[in-house]
This record gives C-alpha cells, structure tokens and sequence, in this order.
C-alpha cells in the first residue's frame, strides 16, 4: 500500500550552508492490511518520511507512492488519514464543523458526514463537547479531535505520526483500540512512536530508524523471538549507528 | 493590616496623580505655544502622507483653522491676533484647500477673516481662485474674487471680470451680476456699486458678526451717497463746489456728516470727491 | 469548486468569530457617533464632511480587518502549522491558496457590508438633522465608494497572501502588507509629482524616474479606489473610468492570487 523507494532529503539549518541528512537513501514497503510501526529516536526523520508521504516535503532524491499512486498526486490524500505530532486546529471552529471540513474536502455527501461525525465523536468521546469551540479543549481533546478527523472519510491507509504523545493512559487505550479496530477492519496503519511498549503492543512489522537511515525492518514476532525483548535489538542498533558516525 | 497599607498607597498615588496633572496643565499653559507659528508641512507633502484620507485631514486643518479664530475672540490684547498667527491661518487654509479644492468651508472662513481682519487679500484671492477653478457649478468663489478687487484692491478691471465669471454660474443671479460689472468702471458710481456689493455679500453670509460688519458699513455708505448728493445738488444750486462739507449741513442740505467707520471724518478733496481721511490701507472707498 | 467550499467556509467562520472583529466595529462605531458631534461644527459643507468620515471610519476598519484578521488567518496557518488539517485532505496547494483566498472575500465582503450599513445609517441620520446643509448629495455615489474601498481591501489582501506564500513569519507578511498598502495610496502623486518636476527645473536622478515609474506598474495603485472625495461632492465618473477600475482591481488580484498558488506549490511545510 505504501512505497518508498531511495528517499532521501537534506535541511539547510539556519543562515549558513549547514546541511543536515534527514533521510538517506530510504526503502520502504507497508503491506495492506498490516499495522507498520516506526521506531526511531527524537530526530530521527519519521515525521519527516510521513510528511513527505502527505506532499508536505519534497524529497531531494527518490518517490513514494500510496495505494500505487504517486503521493505528489493530490488525489492520493482522498484515502489516505492523517494526524501529525502535536496537531493544531482552528481555533474557533467547533469539534462538529472541524469533521464536517475534513469530510466533505474528502468528498463526503453532507448525509454521510454527519453520520461519520457522529459516529467518531462518540467513538473518541468528544461527542459532550462536540459544539464548543476547538481553543477551548485540552491537550488530551484535540488529540482525540484529530484522530477523529483523520478519520472522517473512512481512509484506507492511515498514518499517526506519535499518536499517543502528550495522552493519558485512558487516551492510550482509546487510541490502542482504534489501532486495533483499523487492523480488523483491513485497513493500513503506519505509525510512528519512540516508545517502545506501544509498537510492541499493535505492530505486525517494525522499522527502527536512526539518524535518517533505515536500520532494520522485521517483523515483530520474529524479533521478539531471536532476542531479549524489543529495547535491546533497539538499543544494539542505537549504539551501532553511534559508532558508525563516529568511524 | 494588609489590605489598609494597599488601600493606603492606592489613595495616595490616586491624589497624587490629581495633583500632578493639576501642575503640569497649569505648566503647559504658561509655556509658550508655538503651535501658531507660520509654518506647516508643505501641501504636496501632506497630500501624499495622508494617503487615502486627504479629505479627512482636509477637514481636520479647516477645524483647526476655526477653533484657532474662535479662541481668540477672548482676547483683549490689541492687535487681536499677531500677524504671524494671520499666516498660521493662511498657510493652514492653504493646506486645507490643497489636499480638497472643492471643500467649501475653508473659503468662506478665509474671506471672512483674511481679508476684513488680516488684510491678506492677495493671499485670500489665490484661495478663492483656487477654489473657482475646481467649484465651476459656484457663483459665490468668483463673486467672492469680484468683491475683493473692487472694494479692497480697487481694481475695477478685474472686479468686472471676476463679476462676469460668476454671473455665467447656474446659481447666479445673471442680470443683476452683469448689469453691476458694466457699472463697475464708472469711479463716479463707485459708492452705489460699493452697496450693491455689500448688500450681495451679506445675503451669501450666515455669519451674524460679518452680517453686522456689512450692515454698519451699508449704512455708512448709505449717508455718503445722501453726502455726494448733497454736494450734486450744491452745485446745481450755487454754481460752484462747497468749500467743504460743514457748508453742507449749514445750507441744510444734509443733517450731518457721518465718520467712516474707523470714526474718521470725512472731508472734500480738491476734485469735489468725498474722501474719508482714515488710514486704514484697505476697506476705503474712496 | 465543490472542494473549494469547504475551505472558504472555514476560512470564513475562523475569520468572522475572531475577537478582533469585535474591536474592529467599535472603532467604526465610534468613528460614526463623533461624525455626529463633528458635523455640528461644520459651516456649509456639514454633507461633505458627513461623508468623509462614514466613509473614511469604513476604510480605516476595513484596513484593521485585513491587516489583523486576514494576515491573521493566512499566516497563522503557516505559522503554527494549522494549514496540516487542510493539506492533509485532497487538497492540491493551488486549491489551498484559492479556496482560503475566496473565504477572505466572503469575509471582507460581509463585514464591509455591515460597516457599510452603519455608515449609511450614519449619514443618513445627519442629513436628517441638516438638510440644507447637503449643498451636493448623492447616494449613488457614496454607495460606489463604497464598493470601491471593498474592492481595494480585497486587492490588498491579495497581495497579502502573495507575501505569505514565500514570507517565513506573519509579522513580515503584516510590515510587507503596510508597507504595499503605504505605496499603493501614495504612488499616484509621486508619479505625478516626478513627472511635473522633470518639466520644473528640479531634475530628479534618472534613477529615480525609472525607479518610480517601475513602482508605479509594480504595486497596486489603491488611490484610483479612492473615491471619496468623488462621492463627498457627488463629483460624476465617467463610467469608463469606473469600468476600468473595477477591471484593474479583478486583474491586480488575480495576479497576486496566481502568483500566491505558484509560489506555494514549491513551499515546504516541514
């Protein structure tokens, strides 16, 4: 469903010429169906392979595509959910007229929107709040909103770049389960997290990315099975990207 | 205890707050203004700062203007108002009608005044021809010009023209206009031409005090006529000139006779003309 | 445009409910009562003054609206990243930059509309207190002013989203707006006045003439939407002059609007 084929992209840093390598070289392939989770540090260059993914960021080398179709197509975004770190929203806009834009820019009739809306307020319990306006919800809210916008149109493919940031653990759990409900449902789920116990918790494959390049992708069973436990193959790998900066 | 001690500041920073204001307004007063001095931002200057409001600022220097005149009506020195405060008034009218030519305020003010009180009549003239050229539906700019010529400047020759402008405006009272400019070369009809002037001039004023100015003057000029009849019919009568205007009255030919309104007395000059013996540079119409 | 609908509704709603717009209707209001008190000191010409400042009270708001709440809404949505929740749908950037342009002028149009209202009211109100005093009125004018200064406020916001779609911060979107709005009024008489000086004998630098002259094609020149003093004096235009104008503005902003979706479609929103 999602192909990334030799990504890469440099960031100029500030006034000067400094480059910094935010993807090298990057393959990648998720599988319909599968819930993919990408581990990687702070930094590491997940959120920006899932913006380049959205046509956010352009890459200097290489293309991906979404369902076979070029993710600079603006067509791919009709089936694609998204929810990026820390999401902002209008401020006077209601929870309600928050999914009534996602769904109908998606190409929802109104009937179908308000049936989604309703349907997704419930499921994320924002349905109290539903009329009141977004700059007065909590942290924890407009997380909840976001996904619910993410998923509005029924998207076959979703991407939740650190889904569970700045959530309680009721907030985890609500998301946990859409995860699952998703996976049951046939859909893609690309997520990215630094910690460890929600990847282990929902992936069927695993991508551990450090310092733009992908390092190893397996399947979760498989390396749950070969070694201790999830953070020690992430740890191992950690120190061999540090030692190979530094040779 | 707390709560006295911020009660206790807060009053005491509210008198003094009182206090201070009280002072420092008291300190600005005697401070000398040069606020009325005759300097103002160039016109073309203005009109591109004001961007899209030049009519707005245009409106605010006339304002300014007549809250300046008003304000001096209190004051008992003489002369009333400094000449470098008189070209304040220019300069600010000046802008005014820079930044909007059609703007009719600023030009009854500046007649008003520049002229009678300022004796800039030169400089009110350019405002009004100014004002003439944009305002080409108004009769009362060009009549304004015509008035000044005559009375002030005594120059029949563009009185006549200025006149004949104006009685070509939709608004004018056409015949009376142009049967008043062909009389205008006559010197010897110069007193009756003077009334119908001043009589035209205070049916276009809503001002009360120029309205009065108008009608002492009217009055004034009236009694020269009955003066300079008296003198026609002495002629007639005698054969020869009087000796001067006391004879007048002693031959009962008039009742008295009048000061101008500077409260000089008239006399008889040599070609038999009855002149006013004031000094005031301009407003005499003889 | 069924997918532009949804953007420029938001846009609108974001814009409409923004606290700004309270402030902005008091400034006007208060503009409108001291035109009352104003007037009373006016001799003659109480109709012209009258109109100066209704019309001028709806300029002034309508320059905070697109200033404050415009820039606002544009640059907010790069700023902190608000524009994600938009581009993420199938949205292309074109679309984006059109789609919230079009709720921008659903935006202007109303809330100019309502200033509008309050400054017909206004003048209305004065005429009925100084009749004679409206030595030349016309509603018909004063009516196209207004469109006129709505017209104007739509070409500046235009041009302030061409200065978003490549500017790295709202408040140099915000200086670069003051800025355009600033020549835009100005650039007529300095044109004027560097013409009428090259035949003076004060010879500007050739430098200077060519430097003018570029700026006068380059910016939008906003002072041919001024009409008040038309409309203060109910001095006729011809209607090739308004024909023209209504014209500029359309093509100016279009302009604007189409180099805003290029610049756009390159930015990158990491």
């Amino acid at each position: 469903m999602i192909k990334i084929t030799g990504i890469s992209k440099d960031f100029k840093i500030g006034v000067g010429a400094k480059q910094v390598r935010a993807l090298e070289n990057l393959d990648l392939e998720v599988q319909k169906g599968e819930v993919f989770g990408f581990l990687g540090p702070n930094g590491a260059g997940k959120s920006t392979m899932m913006k380049i993914l959205m046509n956010l960021i352009f890459p200097d080398k290489g293309s991906a595509s979404i369902m076979g179709n070029d993710v600079r197509d603006r067509e791919t975004r009709r089936h694609v959910g998204y929810l990026p770190e820390n999401p902002y929203f209008y401020d006077y806009l209601t929870a309600e007229e928050l999914l009534w834009f996602g769904g109908r820019a998606s190409g929802l009739t109104s009937v179908a929107v308000k049936k989604r809306t309703d349907e997704l307020l419930d499921k994320v319990n924002l349905r109290s709040a539903r009329k009141r306006q977004l700059r007065t919800y909590s942290k924890g809210m407009v997380q909840r909103a976001g996904l619910a916008l993410a998923l509005v149109h029924d998207p076959e493919v979703v991407i939740f770049d650190e889904p569970m940031s700045g959530l309680d653990p009721i907030g985890r759990k609500m998301v946990g389960d859409l995860i699952v409900e998703l996976k049951a449902g046939g859909k893609t789920v690309f997520f990215s997290s630094h910690i460890l116990t929600d990847i282990e918790r929902f992936c069927d494959r695993v991508g551990i990315i450090i310092r733009g390049r992908l390092r190893m992708v397996d399947r979760l069973d498989h390396l749950l099975s070969t070694s201790v436990g999830l953070e020690d193959v992430f740890m191992k790998e950690v120190v061999q990207a540090g030692g190979e900066a530094e040779a | 205890m707390r709560a006295f001690a911020v009660v206790l500041v807060l009053t005491i920073l509210a008198g003094a707050h009182i206090v201070s204001l009280r002072k420092l307004t008291d300190a600005a007063r005697l401070m000398p203004k040069n606020e009325e001095t005759a300097s103002v931002v160039p016109p073309a200057i203005l009109r591109i700062t004001s961007l899209e409001f030049r009519s707005l600022v245009s409106d605010y220097l006339f304002l300014k203007s007549l809250v300046f005149i008003g304000s001096t009506f209190e004051r008992t020195e003489k002369p009333r108002v400094k000449n470098g405060e008189w070209k304040w008034v220019y300069n600010t009218l000046d802008a005014s009608t820079t930044l909007d030519p059609y703007f009719l305020d600023p030009y009854y003010l500046a007649n008003a005044f520049l002229t009678w009180d300022a004796f800039m009549i030169q400089e009110d003239n350019l405002l009004l021809i100014r004002g003439s050229k944009h305002r080409d539906w108004d009769s009362i700019l060009p009549f304004f010009v015509g008035f000044n010529y005559f009375y002030f400047l005594q120059d029949n020759v563009n009185a006549r023209k200025w006149l004949l402008e104006a009685s070509e405006k939709p608004d004018a009272p056409h015949i009376f206009y142009t049967e008043l400019a062909s009389k205008l070369s006559n010197e010897k009809n110069r007193t009756n031409n003077a009334i119908a002037f001043l009589e035209e001039m205070t049916k276009k004023t809503n001002d009360e005090s120029l309205k009065d100015k108008y009608a002492s003057r009217i009055s004034y000029l009236r009694s020269v006529l009955q003066v300079e009849r008296a003198v026609e019919l002495y002629k007639k009568k005698f054969g020869k000139q009087p000796s001067d205007l006391k004879t007048l009255v002693q031959t009962g030919l008039v009742r008295e006779i009048p000061a101008d309104p500077y409260g000089e007395q008239l006399y008889l000059d040599s070609d038999g003309h009855v002149k006013s013996s004031s000094n005031a540079q301009f407003d005499v119409i003889h | 445009m069924t997918t532009l609908w949804p953007i420029m509704l938001i846009t609108f709603k974001e814009g409409i409910r923004n606290r700004a717009i309270y402030a902005i209707s008091l400034v006007a209001l208060m503009m409108l009562v001291a035109n009352f008190l104003i007037c009373g000191m006016i001799m003659q010409e109480v109709g012209k003054v009258a109109v100066d400042i209704a019309l001028s009270a709806v300029s002034i708001s309508g320059l905070l609206l697109v200033l404050f709440v415009g820039i606002n809404l544009m640059a907010k949505d790069l700023d902190k990243r608000t524009i994600y929740m938009v581009l993420s749908r199938p949205i292309s950037r074109p679309q984006y930059i059109v789609g919230k342009f079009f709720g921008m002028v659903l935006l202007i149009v109303t809330t100019t509309f309502f200033l509008s209202v309050f400054a017909v009211l206004s003048i209305f109100m004065i005429k009925l207190s100084y009749p004679h005093y409206f030595l030349r009125f016309s509603w018909p004018l004063v009516l196209l002013a207004l469109s006129f200064i709505t017209l104007s406020l739509i070409l500046l916001s235009a041009l302030s989203f061409l200065f978003a779609s490549f500017t790295s911060s709202s408040f140099i979107t915000l200086v670069l707006t003051m800025i355009a709005y600033i020549i835009g009024h100005s650039i007529s008489d300095v044109y004027s006045l560097i013409q009428a000086s090259q035949f003076a004998d004060i010879r500007p630098a050739m430098f200077i003439v060519k430097l003018i002259q570029t700026a006068y094609y380059l910016f939008p020149n906003l002072s041919f939407f001024d009409i008040k003093m038309q409309a203060a004096h109910a001095i006729p235009l011809t209607p090739s002059y308004i024909f023209w104008t209504l014209l500029y503005g359309l093509v100016y902003s279009s302009l604007a609007i189409a180099g805003a979706a290029m610049l756009f479609r390159r930015r990158e929103l990491p």
